[in-house]
């Protein structure tokens, strides 16, 4: 049986990267702080795959074709490309996929009932490129991707989305014992964007949810609609189902806030989680 | 479930995709498009308030008319 060496839940939006100087240093500090510590852990445990719960933002599937679950089969990713690293402000660069892990997941969802789409050509947006950026600064691990669709509803429940969750961390475990799998989530907390509220974060929205990972609750999330979310979350909320996904891979285990930073210059309630057993 | 214009994410995706931030659309940009005439008008102007109204995807308004954004 492979092991889940490690499991991250990080934020993720382009101003992270991009706007560094709006923000307030202080709260800026702390959430860099947050992102090297869980850089410093995940490297620890030496990882030979990331398993990456996100999100696509209409930059890979708009709406001629949206699935509501991808798996990623592409051999690299633009982490980010020209165009976007220079919103991003990161050198554009390419993180090596792994096609023949992520057929055996696809093929194996599809047996279990989870009706993943796959794609062999994925644009990264901030949902990779942010958090990679301070997780894995060298590039030097190959990930899968497992992209839920959070931005263009009708989106999945969240029920579905632990459902979803709880196939890929069984998944992980009914591989060979030699390999070692890291998961990470992105995404959330509260934000609108795009919207006639942009700007705006509920951080009473963020700390409960931050309450119920730190329990280790999943449940009490994957309870929530979509207009619950809308409401109390913003459209970038919804992004929370990434966070789900990854409680129901490692059930019991729960999460230590390393950093959460209501940055309004972000426009987002940010944040950093080492989830263990 | 909010309203969503087909028309309008069309265009709105072909833009982002490219990386390109507009503050409006020119006529000649929306040539070709099967946008109705209030979908023609918001464009126009770069109204990202009207545009969600009439059902533009929020993450596409944003990536495309950034620069209307105050913050």
């Amino acid at each position: 049986m492979a092991e889940i060496v490690a499991a991250a839940l990080t934020s993720h939006a382009p101003l992270i990267t991009g706007r560094p100087d709006v923000s307030k240093p202080e709260q800026r500090d702390r959430l860099y702080a947050g992102f090297h510590e869980l850089r410093r852990r995940l490297a620890a445990t030496r990882p030979d795959l990331l398993v990456m719960f996100v999100n696509d933002h209409l930059q890979n599937f708009a709406y001629d074709n949206l699935p509501a679950f991808c798996v990623g089969l592409a051999a690299s990713y633009d982490a980010p490309s020209e165009g976007g690293a220079k919103l991003m402000r990161m050198a554009p660069r390419k993180i090596g996929g792994h096609p023949a892990w992520a057929m055996a997941l696809l093929e194996g969802g599809l047996a279990a009932g989870i009706d993943f789409a796959y794609s062999y050509e994925i644009e990264s947006w901030d949902e990779l490129s942010v958090p990679l950026h301070f997780l894995m600064p060298e590039g030097d691990v190959p990930i899968v991707t497992v992209y839920t669709n959070c931005a263009a509803p009708p989106l999945p429940t969240p029920r579905r989305c632990r459902e979803m969750g709880a196939f890929v961390g069984g998944f992980v475990r009914s591989r060979p014992p030699r390999e070692r799998i890291a998961l990470v989530g992105t995404g959330g907390l509260s934000h609108w964007v795009g919207t006639p509220e942009t700007g705006r974060i509920n951080p009473d929205f963020d700390r409960r949810v931050l309450d119920h990972v730190v329990r280790g609750e999943v449940e009490p999330l994957a309870r929530l609609t979509r207009d619950e979310i809308e409401r109390e979350g913003g459209n970038g909320g919804q992004e929370i189902r990434n966070w789900i996904a990854l409680l129901a891979a490692v059930p019991g285990w729960r999460g230590e806030v390393l950093a959460y930073e209501p940055v309004a210059e972000w426009i987002t309630g940010c944040a950093t989680v080492w989830v263990h057993p | 479930m909010s309203k969503i214009s087909y028309p309008l994410n069309k265009i709105l995706t072909a833009i982002a995709r490219r990386h390109l931030l507009k503050d409006a659309l020119t006529d000649e940009e929306m040539a070709g498009h099967e946008l109705d005439d209030a979908e023609r008008a918001a464009l126009k102007a770069g109204d990202i308030a009207r545009l969600y109204e009439l059902g533009a995807n929020p993450y596409l308004i944003r990536r495309v008319f950034r620069r209307r954004f105050t913050i």
